[in-house]
């Protein structure tokens, strides 16, 4: 007992340590860059990274240090942030502050924070690794497209039609790939992607390899507002979606779906519904991004590096959680366009790099990894478990040490 | 009787049998694993299952709970025949399982575990509901009572095996069941909870009045608790009686000590 109580605090004291070296790193980090930008050396490109790196690590381990009291604040005042941010997002480009370019990367971020938060519905919070979720973005881009284009259907009433297809889409194809579970229903739903090009490629009515030039689009504005819209509602539904019982049984899908069918649970129906909500509101922005872009083809409407991008933001973020996916987007996109006007041509790499020390020093994403924190701390305060506890403490140790 | 075997056998015992199996077959390929097996479980009873490993217990309580379908014969629930029935059926039918393999959901946190296990709360729009006060407190309830309160914002694959033991029970509790069939309670925990889980066990039967159909290896557990005992080896019923006569069974001291 006295012996186990003592390991346990030892690694509590290790955890620490771990967060406080981290932190003490990265303010000597940002001190050194101070003084430089202060010296002959002014401000270089290389210093700003720097800088980012060092307010990064010391941001990081100050939302360590305080995981609990972070995590409660946001679970209990979760709405009236929400509510900040829209407002706040509204507010910045009503007023005019935002320039075109900031324009555009803020219009991104919010479009890339739908996407995200739409794959982890189904990705993270229900386990299932969709690889095809371009598939209903671009599906919803075309049905936009051509209706705006070849009908004259107003933008708003596209935008209806978009997301009922993508929804309708999603629901036959998972009727098929939803039997499949892991690595089998990843290949399957990529599949789906690549046959969606083909087909995109080979219709007239998609204007084949030479797309669909769209003209008298509403100017970037108004589609800013809309993105919003979508990303705001979407946080929204699946925050309280997380509360309910509907959102739980997403995640018996996720952690053992034989379980939750032995308990009585119509599996089926409910991982139908997820995918079917995170094609909705994959096809929505899908039919903004048309309009916006003046231009779909095969290529933009299926992307496939955004359908990879997006996971990496999820996974960033924090899969199974609803700010995670958000935040991963917003860091990520907001990273590859400072990156691009720094160091042009680099932003892959620091990229992959990014996604190297995510992956090996936060397996868990950052909402995942403080969640993870709290939980820690938690299991000491109530005294661990018989083999619960060193397991626990070595967790944390190594969460402590990472950056 | 052998003009109608069905109606005919089950009527007997049709009101006091919770559980009863006729002439139960389940083969793999050429694997018999369960082999014509009858059985059945009266209302409040504690009943045991023993047998060697590959023995076909648990795949006895696979073709019970619905999740095999079986070759041949026949599963009554409450007398009415529900051979064939899916998991969900049999579970809605307040037939509740736990596994061998302790399972709980491991990234969910211990109350989430709880709250998602209850029948309650299963019509449609009440999955767009937060869980209701009733579900909730009975979850405080079940936390105190296998005491993990202080853990129910844990993730339930962070806590330690016999933690999780005690959750995967307060959840079958949660889902309210009129039988519980549990697979291995006693299995990997140690001394002193074995002694904790005969109390939880038994208070379950009587203050809750849940029957119960268990398999077990450890013998002092199951001798102890068991009302009666069946004992399965290679696939066949061999004996069936109350502990004590089980204990003093031949055949079933050969199947376990490999006497010829």
């Amino acid at each position: 007992m006295s012996t186990r109580d003592l390991r346990t605090r030892l690694q509590t004291v290790r955890a620490y340590l771990g967060t406080y070296g981290w932190l003490a790193l990265g303010g000597a980090i940002l001190v050194l860059v101070g003084l430089q930008w202060l010296g002959p050396l002014s401000t270089s490109r290389a210093s700003l990274l720097f800088f980012a790196v060092g307010l990064f690590l010391v941001v990081w381990n100050l939302l360590l240090l305080r995981a609990t009291g972070v995590l409660e604040f946001a679970h209990d005042h979760a709405w009236t942030l929400l509510a900040v941010f829209a407002v706040g997002a509204v507010a910045v480009q009503a007023a005019g502050l935002l320039n075109s370019y900031w324009s555009t990367v803020a219009l991104q971020m919010f479009m890339f924070g739908v996407l995200a938060l739409s794959w982890d519905l189904i990705g993270g919070q229900t386990g299932y690794p969709s690889f095809g979720n371009m598939a209903f973005f671009g599906i919803g881009g075309y049905t936009a497209a051509v209706l705006f284009k070849n009908y004259g259907v107003a933008l708003p009433l596209t935008l209806v039609v978009a997301a009922v297809m993508a929804l309708v889409f999603a629901a036959i194809i998972g009727v098929i790939v939803l039997r499949l579970r892991g690595g089998y229903f990843a290949i399957a739903t990529l599949g789906v992607l690549l046959v969606a090009i083909q087909v995109a490629r080979n219709l007239s009515i998609t204007g084949g390899t030479d797309g669909i030039i769209l003209l008298d689009v509403p100017d970037q504005a108004l589609i800013y507002y809309g993105m919003l819209a979508v990303l705001v509602t979407e946080i929204a539904v699946v925050y309280y979606l997380s509360t309910t019982r509907f959102g739980y049984v997403l995640n018996t899908i996720r952690d053992d779906e034989r379980k939750a069918t032995a308990m009585g649970i119509n599996t089926t129906y409910y991982k139908t519904a997820a995918w079917g909500l995170s094609a909705l509101f994959t096809g929505l922005v899908g039919a903004m991004w048309a309009p916006y872009n003046t231009f779909i083809d095969p290529a933009t409407a299926f992307n496939t590096a955004w359908n990879v991008e997006f996971i990496v933001m999820a996974f960033i973020g924090g899969t199974g959680t609803v700010i995670g996916p958000v935040l991963g987007a917003f860091g990520i996109r907001s990273l590859v366009f400072q990156i691009d006007s720094l160091f042009t041509g680099w932003q892959l790499v620091v990229l992959g790099v990014v996604v190297i020390v995510t992956v090996i020093g936060l397996p868990e994403g950052l909402v995942g990894q403080l969640k993870q924190r709290a939980s820690a701390l938690k299991y000491y305060e109530y005294g661990g478990g018989a083999a619960g506890g060193a397991e626990a403490a070595d967790a944390d140790a190594t969460e402590g040490g990472n950056d | 009787m052998a003009t109608d075997p069905q109606t005919g056998s089950a009527a007997g015992t049709a009101d006091t049998a919770v559980i009863r199996t006729e002439n139960v077959t389940k083969r793999f390929g050429g694997l018999t694993a369960v082999d014509s097996v009858d059985m059945h479980v009266d209302r409040g009873e504690i009943v045991g299952l023993i047998g060697p490993n590959g023995a076909g217990k648990s795949t006895l309580f696979n073709c019970i709970t619905g999740a095999y379908e079986v070759d041949e014969g026949h599963v009554y629930l409450n007398g009415t025949d529900v051979t064939g029935s899916s998991e969900r059926t049999m579970s809605q039918a307040g037939l509740v399982r736990m596994f061998q393999e302790t399972r709980v959901y491991g990234e969910m946190s211990v109350e989430e575990n709880l709250l998602v296990s209850s029948r309650y709360d299963t019509d449609v729009l009440s999955q767009f509901r937060t869980p209701s006060q009733e579900t909730r407190e009975k979850a405080d309830e079940l936390l105190a009572y296998v005491d993990l309160d202080g853990l129910r914002d844990m993730e339930a694959g962070r806590m330690s095996f016999g933690q999780q033991k005690l959750l995967e029970f307060a959840m079958a509790l949660m889902a309210d069941p009129d039988v519980l069939l549990m697979d291995e309670p006693a299995g990997g925990i140690n001394p002193s909870m074995i002694e904790q889980m005969l109390d939880y066990i038994r208070d379950t039967n009587t203050e809750q009045e849940v029957t119960i159909l268990l398999i077990e290896h450890n013998m002092d557990f199951v001798m102890e608790i068991a009302d009666r005992i069946y004992a399965l080896a290679h696939g066949e019923r061999i004996a069936e009686g109350t502990p004590t006569e089980i204990q003093n069974d031949d055949r079933v001291l050969d199947a376990y000590l490999g006497r010829e």
